[in-house]
């Protein structure tokens, strides 16, 4: 009864027309972002990040949310129809939509896409509402330990699923954290890394970073190679999904939907580990194998419900505990920040409005989102044909104002250039950004709860292994860390291994 | 990969460089943390993290030039083996070109040559369209974000913008 009188507080929250109109704004761009290959949910939310400034958390963080979400089914779009994935989380979709829009069944392909992603979205938010207060008020006897062992182990999972050595993923990491320390020390108020500047002070911020390592760098990388876009020409008719078409995609729905979820809540998860997950499961169950890959809706079904799920499912991390379960979270909390709001169990009772309303938000989202991408797919059609060589410079003058924005800074400015042309260099010798993010912003929260709890066991490490949430969480970051050095775990690995950086 | 583009104990190796960068990272680090203090392990100080951050890096570096070395791993130009290495190159020049512009000439007199060289420099950009879009693009994004928003851009030396 509790979770009703709350849902419906939230629509009351969700349902005033400038948190509408921000609502619409987000998904709107996610979608956006979603269609355009070259720009990820991840330098969108970076370049968009200081709009939320000017309006009131609620709003700021509806519209961050709704380009997360957003750009999961705009990423669809782009793989179907131009074979080029819009974001990461549709790399997969490429591999059987594009053949089924080869083989012009492009409609009920966006089809089978949207009335997946809205189901899986649908029963993230649900399981969101219910699974969200309970992990939270278990979440108030979390201590330092707790804290530090879980970031730790959300670190690992990360490096462990990012594309190329975990050597490289973890020195990242560590880097990661050593970005994140710049600055004075919140305990001792001593400078650290600074050089004198005067700048870095505060620290590095976490925009120009991001917007270095994903945005700049993204275009540094992408002006390699022309992209060339083999768009299906052909008018797209029938996006209503057949019978035949949705008795074939039930069953991928339903287990991309909750394998998804469960993905996304996992530290170091998220959407695009759950599309590959999704598909190799599809793969494995099916009684004809060898359709995957040759246009069978089930490929698009899986994964595409799987990626919108996990988005839902990676809120839980983040609204429970305050901490954010990968980059694009990291993002999100972020925005809290910047409203002066801490993510973490006493969010919901303290700012029940904030909470309620972004989860009732994420479901008139969804809704806008399946009127956005099937009758208005065509629109989509019509964007994707802007060349790549007009919309980069925009990029970059976007990516500039909008970390000048942040700060009013040039210094802003100059970091992001820096971190750009790190991050291409980064790239280009096969070392994945992802990991240096979320360790950039998980690193001054971990040293806080490692020194609170060294001063509070009176220097014992052993609180860490004998508190049992902490010892889990320890012995399963091991597990992952030794899993690498056995040949046949190395292969496994290998297999599920993803660039996240898109 | 070919046997030129798979190297070992050689200067061209690329993993090799990223390795031994990454471990004078982590000697600065550890340099940095040592000298920031590390406290006791009751009493944490400034440098405590850093300091066993350093390690892990100088670790991890380590087992990347190992791997590189034993292993082998492809040469620093194979990395820019079929691309269009010149173009990221141009991109970054000319972002650095505007990051010594910006302050001196102002938001404005800075993007507005950016945006142009950018259109006419990778994939050129015919002059009938890219003049029109790097002149009113940069006015339009300034005009919103110093009328509207009441953001204030870098005027530079003539104050404009």
């Amino acid at each position: 009864m509790d979770t009703l009188v709350n849902v419906a507080h939230g629509f009351g929250v969700a349902l005033l027309p400038v948190n509408l109109l921000y609502c619409f704004i987000g998904v709107f761009i996610g979608t956006l972002v979603g269609v355009l290959p070259g720009i990820g949910p991840i330098s969108a939310m970076s370049l968009l990040l200081p709009v939320t400034l000017s309006g009131t958390p609620e709003s700021g963080i509806i519209m961050m949310a709704g380009i997360y979400y957003g750009s999961m089914y705009g990423g669809s779009t782009t793989s179907i129809l131009v074979n080029i994935p819009g974001e990461a989380a549709s790399v997969v979709t490429c591999i059987d939509g594009h053949q089924m829009a080869k083989q012009g069944r492009a409609g009920p392909a966006l089809g089978i896409s949207a009335f997946g992603s809205f189901i899986a979205g649908t029963f993230a938010l649900i399981a969101l509402m219910l699974v969200a207060p309970k992990l939270a008020s278990v979440a108030i006897a979390f201590g330092p330990a707790e804290y530090f062992s879980l970031m730790v182990l959300g670190l690992v999972v990360l490096t462990f699923l990012t594309q190329g050595s975990m050597p490289k993923a973890l020195l990242m990491a560590c880097i990661g954290v050593v970005l994140g320390l710049i600055g004075l020390d919140s305990i001792t108020a001593q400078p650290r890394l600074t050089f004198g500047r005067m700048e870095l002070i505060d620290g590095i911020g976490l925009v120009p970073v991001v917007m270095g390592l994903f945005g700049v760098a993204e275009v540094l990388l992408n002006t390699e190679q022309a992209i060339k876009r083999d768009i299906i020409n052909t008018k797209i008719t029938h996006l209503l999904p057949t019978r035949e078409d949705w008795k074939a995609s039930a069953g991928p729905v339903g287990r991309g939907t909750i394998l998804g979820f469960f993905l996304g809540i996992l530290p170091g998860g998220g959407a695009v580990v759950a599309s590959f997950a999704s598909y190799a499961l599809e793969k494995r169950l099916s009684k004809t194998p060898g359709r995957l890959g040759h246009g069978a809706i089930e490929g698009v079904a899986g994964p595409e419900s799987a990626n919108n799920a996990a988005a839902g499912g990676a809120f839980i991390p983040l609204m429970t505990l305050g901490i954010p379960p990968n980059v694009v979270m990291a993002l999100l909390l972020g925005a809290f920040v910047i409203h002066g709001l801490q993510p973490g169990p006493l969010l919901i009772t303290q700012n029940p409005g904030l909470f309620w309303g972004i989860v009732a938000s994420m479901y008139i989202g969804n809704v806008m989102l399946l009127i956005l991408n099937l009758p208005m797919i065509g629109m989509w059609v019509q964007l994707l044909k802007l060349p790549y060589n007009i919309l980069f410079p925009l990029i970059i003058l976007f990516t500039i104002l909008g970390v000048y924005c942040s700060s009013n800074n040039v210094f802003d400015v100059y970091v992001m250039i820096a971190f750009g042309i790190i991050g291409y260099f980064m790239r280009k010798l096969g070392y994945e950004p992802a990991a240096l993010v979320l360790a950039f912003v998980l690193g001054p929260m971990m040293e806080n709860n490692l020194r609170k709890s060294l001063i509070l066991s009176q220097g014992d490490l052993w609180t860490f292994v004998q508190r049992p949430i902490s010892g889990v969480c320890l012995v399963f970051a091991l597990v992952l860390l030794i899993a690498p050095l056995l040949p046949s775990l190395r292969k496994k690995r290998e297999l599920v291994a993803l660039d996240e950086g898109a | 990969m070919s046997d030129q583009t798979n190297v070992k104990l050689r200067l061209s190796n690329s993993e090799l460089w990223g390795g031994l960068i990454g471990f004078a990272l982590g000697g600065f680090v550890i340099w940095s943390g040592m000298k920031l203090k590390l406290g006791t392990i009751n009493d944490p100080g400034s440098g405590y993290l850093l300091f066993y951050t350093g390690i892990l890096m100088c670790v991890f570096a380590g087992a990347i030039i190992v791997s590189a070395v034993t292993e082998g791993a492809p040469t620093l130009a194979s990395r820019w083996e079929n691309v269009r290495w010149s173009k990221p190159l141009l991109l970054i020049a000319c972002l650095v070109a505007f990051s010594i512009a910006l302050e001196p000439l102002g938001f404005l007199l800075s993007s507005i040559p950016l945006v142009l060289l950018l259109l006419r420099l990778i994939d050129p950009v015919r002059w009938t369209l890219a003049i029109p879009i790097a002149v009113l693009v940069p006015s339009g994004m300034w005009w919103v974000l110093k009328r509207l928003l009441l953001i204030q851009l870098p005027s530079g030396l003539f104050g404009i913008g």
